[in-house]
């Protein structure tokens, strides 16, 4: 494309396998007073990404 | 819905629904913009361009629509319901402060009781209490807070080596946090904290005359040159996740200047974010502040992308994003799930939904020491989702803020529902920052 350059596609999991709720809770991360939840990262996916470093 | 906007010299489209990201040259943006209206290509800033470009941009806008990641329309939500299940706590292990703040609002440490620190036996109830809620979850988290933490430390360690000895035998993943003013932050605690400590965040404003004038000894004296002292040899010695967080007010709306001088004393993860406050407040920060703050996001963010490509390369935790790997949707409709999957408890055992209720008996939701629980204040706060919140169906930021903080809500808003507009508009302009840094740099 020449016009556009994509950096990322359908980044919002919608899936069965989602909602588990083992990431971290936003609050609890830095903030204490505001709310940042896009700043989190799925705790499923860097798992699999952790996995498939040490393979 | 499309969010078209510009930051750091290029233009970026956010795709809402689908969280696709693509960075555009401007006839693209501004395609994007009149996608609705009928335009008259030969004029206006059309006229800048030959058919044949409009024509190609116009063509790779319909491929991506095409796609379902251009304009990709709102897709039917799973609605959040209360499953009775707490992974998060918030250990008010003190209730006793060594500064006095003037924006604290948990006024001095004591959240308007008693000054007093949670003992052992609260502590230990407190633990059991959250694996008992946790259900099947096996991450589950503690932050200690207060007041000062390490006006309690005893405690603190005690509590977490009563934890780490339950995780194997419940099957439960602890991972603890701490803040602290940084006034008794010694070598003794800087080595827990290395060992047991998932993130320490450190409270520090940034420029001396800044800091000192709002974080104030008991006896009235800026506390500067001890925390800064004790931050630094932290910061030298820390293994593992920190942040040096700060607060700005109305008297550093050059807050920009509070970021950079952090990491020019060596510091490469840092929080500063705007104080909350009723309007009447000296260090309040009004509606009419808004453009000035907007555009020293816009300063900061300039001065931050050069700076992470030299040896002054840093985190700031509000222009930090996963584009790639961030929450799943039911993260992103329920927010920080205070009163629900996270709740804080006072010295005296008592359960509210966040560490900004403590205190507050129309929030008491029970007491870890008799066991009480009304499952009635949990219910409301587990309705306090994205899809709830007329006011925030419709902003392109809505899936990254998740509709804003519970507290502030309720606080200054009347209504948990309800958004604190200053915050949105800030929030914003973070959000296209942070876009925009993680963008450029993941698509080099």
């Amino acid at each position: 494309m020449k016009h556009i350059k994509v950096v990322a596609k359908s980044t919002i999991c919608r899936d069965k396998h989602t909602g588990c709720g083992e990431c971290q809770s936003s609050c609890q991360s830095a903030c204490k007073t505001s709310c940042t939840v896009g700043n989190q990262s799925c705790e499923q996916k860097i798992n699999r990404i952790e996995k498939e470093d040490n393979r | 819905m499309v969010h078209a906007f510009d930051c750091l010299g290029h233009s970026f489209l956010l795709d809402v629904e689908s969280g696709s990201v693509f960075i555009v040259d401007s006839l693209t943006k501004a395609l994007i913009e009149n996608h609705d209206s009928p335009v008259d290509y030969s004029k206006g800033e059309f006229s800048r361009y030959t058919a044949t470009e409009i024509a190609e941009a116009g063509e790779e806008i319909d491929a991506l629509i095409k796609e379902g990641v251009l304009f990709s329309p709102e897709p039917p939500h799973k609605k959040p319901e209360y499953a009775g299940i707490i992974k998060a706590m918030c250990l008010n292990i003190s209730h006793m402060c060594n500064l006095r703040c003037e924006y604290c609002f948990a006024d001095g440490g004591s959240y308007s009781g008693a000054m007093t620190n949670m003992s052992f036996e609260v502590a230990k109830n407190a633990v059991d209490f959250l694996i008992a809620k946790s259900g099947g979850r096996r991450n589950l988290e503690i932050d200690f807070f207060g007041g000062e933490p390490l006006l309690n430390f005893d405690v603190v360690k005690r509590t977490v080596a009563y934890a780490r000895g339950l995780e194997k035998e419940k099957n439960k993943n602890f991972r603890f946090t701490i803040t602290t003013n940084a006034m008794l932050l010694d070598d003794d605690a800087i080595d827990f904290f290395n060992k047991e400590m998932y993130n320490v965040v450190v409270s520090i404003d940034g420029r001396k005359s800044v800091h000192n004038s709002v974080r104030k000894t008991v006896a009235g004296e800026g506390s500067f040159d001890a925390a800064m002292k004790n931050a630094l040899n932290f910061k030298a010695k820390r293994k593992g996740q920190y942040y040096v967080r700060g607060t700005y007010t109305a008297l550093n709306k050059d807050f920009s200047k509070d970021v950079l001088y952090l990491n020019d004393c060596g510091f490469d993860q840092i929080s500063i974010e705007p104080v909350v406050l009723p309007e009447n407040h000296r260090l309040a920060i009004h509606k009419s502040d808004v453009p000035e703050l907007i555009e020293e996001y816009d300063k900061l963010v300039n001065e931050y992308f050069r700076r992470r490509k030299t040896d002054k390369w840093f985190n700031f935790f509000h222009f930090m994003i996963d584009i790639y790997h961030g929450p799943c949707e039911t993260k992103r409709l329920v927010g920080c799930g205070a009163g629900n999957e996270y709740v804080a408890v006072a010295p005296n055992g008592d359960i509210f939904p966040c560490h900004q209720f403590d205190g507050d008996a129309d929030y008491k939701i029970g007491n870890v020491l008799d066991g009480t629980f009304d499952n009635r204040i949990p219910e409301k706060f587990a309705l306090n989702n994205l899809l709830e919140k007329k006011d925030c169906r419709d902003c392109w930021a809505k899936y990254y803020c998740s509709g804003g903080c519970a507290a502030n809500a309720i606080h200054y808003c009347g209504d948990i529902n309800k958004p604190y507009k200053i915050t949105c508009e800030l929030m914003r302009k973070r959000i296209e920052c942070a876009i925009a840094v993680n963008s450029l740099e993941k698509s080099k």
